[in-house]
């Protein structure tokens, strides 16, 4: 008995020493993404600093990190969020501030790292990692004819069957005001300037009421990123928005007839966070100003089909082309931001959000619960 | 007469009394201290946190505190127009400190749980301050944007004056305090906390309901049949509870959909046209199926446990003395399961009210409960007083249930087993 407790002891206190120190911990989102940074970025990073990077699994959102701090014991050193997230993060102290252009390096032909990156940062404590895209697909199985806009989508009479849609207001309000007739303008300045108001809210709601209560359309709201290809393939819906990566990985990966559309496609972020006070902090800052370099930005492209945040890694995948991992698919016809898929879009306004997500989604709730 | 009465000593010269007690003592010592770390136990990890629950959902001090020159100033106003130069100045110098100290991001995140739309005008405001000259606090703050001259924002600032509030409770029932001191509803299109309790209510009540009429007879079987077939059917009750949750979920979405298994069949032996499939999945229907599959074992193992304690002699006596099959079973066998029932039907209700991950997967457009909500506040919005407040009234209605149980039937009438 003694000895099995002396050896747990042991153990324990190895297993502290391990965990705590020399090691950087990022939390990430899992699954496909997770692999595609670690492999791209993360392992590599490690093996040329000589530490080592851990990754674990989180759901999202503030709430965990809020309680370590508020416990004082901090086991993140590196979050994976939203826009919205660095905002509040920032504001509430939670994430270390950068000094951009110091902290992160330029790019190989000199550019500053604040001119390198596709748009400016929400917030000081963000640095971009990969930009991703909410676009819809449909399967050419199912559907007769080709949708190529984003009023395709909203048309039932041309394309009968239902859809399915994200669960809450979250860009769904942008693409039916985008369908009703409101032109993004630069990066969807219009479209949230419409949502600003009480009519334009009223417009894109009516919208979206209209197409779920269609006896010729309908709706299947998906909450989890697997869901939409799933019930593409399943022939449940015969579109379905979602992330671009996933319409990639059952098209290219599985080899299923999803053809992805990308007018009015929303271009959404994602950024590294550095957390205040984590186990080792200035480690931390040093792996994360070399994984989000023009070399290892482009890595992780080889494994998704999200777009490196730097201008200048794009221009590495199209010197290295064909890119992805299999060998022979060309990558930068597949990126959010190749020109081809840009010709009409939005970015997601993380402040827009961050002010109104609240009253929105309550009126969002109250719009559904009618259905 | 006891005070005369010689005390009884022990050998040792010490009164019995007092020996006894010490005795007894030690004794109630090593007893209470054998349940100590089940009492410790439930201290932390029950009674502080909802303790820690309530506190959080009443506890407005962090605002009041960021600004205290701006309530003082306040006090004088009525709320019906825009404040006068005095409450701008006084809120322009606390929120310079705010600045200052960097901690007005907090108090942005607290101002736009109140009102949407602060978080920005707060932030367009702090950068704007710098070129402030001195005086006239009210037109220049109203430059920096025209909702720092909607007197709703001043409303929703003076709203959070208060040290304790119970406005988070009153924002769950989709209520507010107005500037009169009323309580009223909030705008039609933003009622949604009531919406989502009914519809909680409704979800875990019936599926409590689906789960009894099922399990009844599964648990009779059960108890009934001979040993070998049921073995057998309790391996069948509990293989899927052995299953993850999230695979019967996916399981039954496979299932059920419009082009999915069950249809599919329909449409094969013709019970149904190939274009007009039955919806499943992703409404109500879909929920109740799916959590009533995986809720039963929780109905089927407390009615299980009580009906293998009821002697079959009981039912042959019921008939031998003239009752039908059916007056034996309900005034006899009925009666006996009710413990059962009781224990089976307020486990299934308390483990339904705060479901979500299902009813979310599942329940298409009515598919959101407020457990949902809670998460969402707990998750997304930070808004944690909130999501305490919810989690505390859906405690609150769990307790007010389960007393009414008592009154009814009785709390000494559950058995598990």
């Amino acid at each position: 008995m003694k000895k099995l407790s002396k050896l747990l002891l042991t153990l324990s206190f190895v297993l502290s020493i391990t965990s705590s120190a020399f090691a950087v911990t990022v939390a990430s989102w899992g699954g496909a993404y997770t692999e595609s940074q670690k492999l791209g970025y993360g392992d590599p990073t490690a093996k040329k600093l000589g530490i080592e990077i851990n990754w674990v699994d989180y759901s999202g959102g503030l709430s965990e990190v809020k309680a370590q701090q508020e416990a004082g014991a901090v086991v993140w050193d590196i979050m994976d969020v939203f826009a919205m997230d660095t905002i509040t993060g920032c504001d509430e102290g939670i994430f270390v501030e950068f000094d951009f252009d110091k902290d992160f390096p330029a790019a190989p032909d000199g550019t500053p790292a604040s001119k390198d990156f596709f748009t400016s940062m929400p917030s000081k404590c963000a640095v971009g990692n990969i930009l991703y895209s909410w676009n819809y697909a449909y399967n050419s199985d199912n559907v007769k004819g080709t949708p190529k806009t984003i009023k395709d989508f909203f048309n039932t009479k041309k394309f009968p069957g239902k859809r399915a849609i994200y669960k809450s207001a979250l860009t769904n309000l942008e693409i039916a005001l985008a369908a009703s007739g409101t032109k993004p303008g630069k990066g969807g300045a219009n479209i949230y300037k419409a949502l600003g108001t009480e009519k334009g809210v009223q417009k894109a709601m009516d919208k979206i009421k209209k197409l779920c209560t269609d006896p010729k359309g309908g709706c299947v709201f998906w909450s989890a990123g697997a869901q939409p290809p799933e019930l593409l393939m399943s022939g449940e819906v015969v579109m379905a928005t979602g992330w671009n990566g996933r319409f990639f990985n059952a098209t290219v990966g599985e080899g299923a007839p999803i053809v992805q559309v990308w007018d009015a496609q929303g271009l959404d972020y994602e950024y590294f966070a550095l957390v205040k006070g984590g186990p080792d902090e200035a480690n931390a800052k040093k792996a994360l100003a070399m994984m989000t370099n023009t070399e290892m930005l482009a890595g992780s492209a080889k494994y998704i089909a999200y777009a490196p945040w730097r201008k200048s890694s794009i221009e590495v995948m199209k010197a290295g082309e064909p890119w992805y991992k299999d060998g022979k698919t060309n990558m930068v016809p597949h990126m959010p931001t190749a020109p081809a898929n840009t010709k009409n879009y939005f970015l997601v306004d993380p402040i827009f959000w961050a002010d109104n997500g609240t009253e929105l989604g309550e009126k969002w709730e109250a719009m559904k619960a009618g259905l | 007469m006891s005070s005369e009465k010689q005390k009884i000593l022990t050998t040792d010269g010490i009164p019995l009394e007092v020996s006894l007690k010490k005795a007894e003592k030690k004794n109630k010592i090593k007893a209470f201290l054998l349940v100590c770390p089940l009492l410790l136990f439930l201290i932390i990890t029950y009674v502080f946190p909802i303790g820690d629950m309530l506190y959080r959902s009443v506890d407005d001090r962090m605002v009041t505190n960021m600004l205290p020159k701006t309530y003082k100033a306040m006090e004088q106003w009525d709320g019906k127009d825009l404040p006068e130069e005095e409450v701008f100045e006084a809120f322009y110098l606390d929120y310079k400190k705010l600045v200052e100290e960097k901690t007005f991001g907090k108090l942005a995140t607290q101002l736009n749980f109140e009102k949407n739309g602060f978080k920005s005008i707060l932030k367009k405001l702090k950068r704007k301050m710098k070129k402030f000259e001195e005086g006239n606090y009210k037109e220049q703050i109203m430059e920096v944007h025209k909702r720092w001259a909607n007197v709703e924002y001043w409303r929703a600032l003076k709203r959070r004056a208060p040290s304790y509030t119970y406005a988070k409770y009153l924002k769950g029932i989709d209520m507010y305090e107005n500037e009169d001191g009323n309580i009223v509803q909030v705008p039609e299109d933003r009622r949604i906390h009531k919406i989502l309790w009914l519809r909680t209510l409704e979800v875990a009540l019936f599926v409590t309901i689906f789960c009894f009429l099922m399990a009844y007879p599964i648990a009779h079987l059960l108890a009934t049949l001979p040993m070998k077939y049921s073995n057998l059917l309790m391996i069948c009750v509990l293989l899927p509870f052995w299953t993850s949750l999230l695979v019967r979920t996916a399981s039954w979405m496979i299932l059920l959909q419009q082009q999915g298994i069950v249809n599919d069949f329909f449409v094969m032996i013709g019970l149904v046209s190939d274009d007009n499939r039955p919806e499943m999945m992703y409404n109500k229907t879909g929920t109740y199926v799916a959590m009533t599959q995986i809720l039963l074992p929780f109905m089927v193992l407390p009615l299980y446990s009580v009906m293998k304690t009821i002697s079959p002699s009981l039912m042959r006596a019921g008939k031998s003395l003239g009752g039908t099959p059916f007056v034996a079973f309900w005034k006899v066998y009925f009666p006996l399961t009710i413990p059962g029932i009781g224990a089976g039907c307020l486990l299934v209700f308390i483990l339904a009210i705060g479901y979500y991950i299902t009813p979310a997967l599942v329940g298409g457009a009515s598919g959101t409960l407020i457990s949902n909500q809670i998460a969402f506040h707990m998750k997304s919005t930070l808004d944690w007083s909130f999501a305490s407040a919810m989690g505390l009234m859906l405690l609150a209605g769990v307790l007010a249930i389960y007393w009414v149980y008592n009154k009814l039937v009785g709390v000494d009438n559950i058995k598990l087993g």
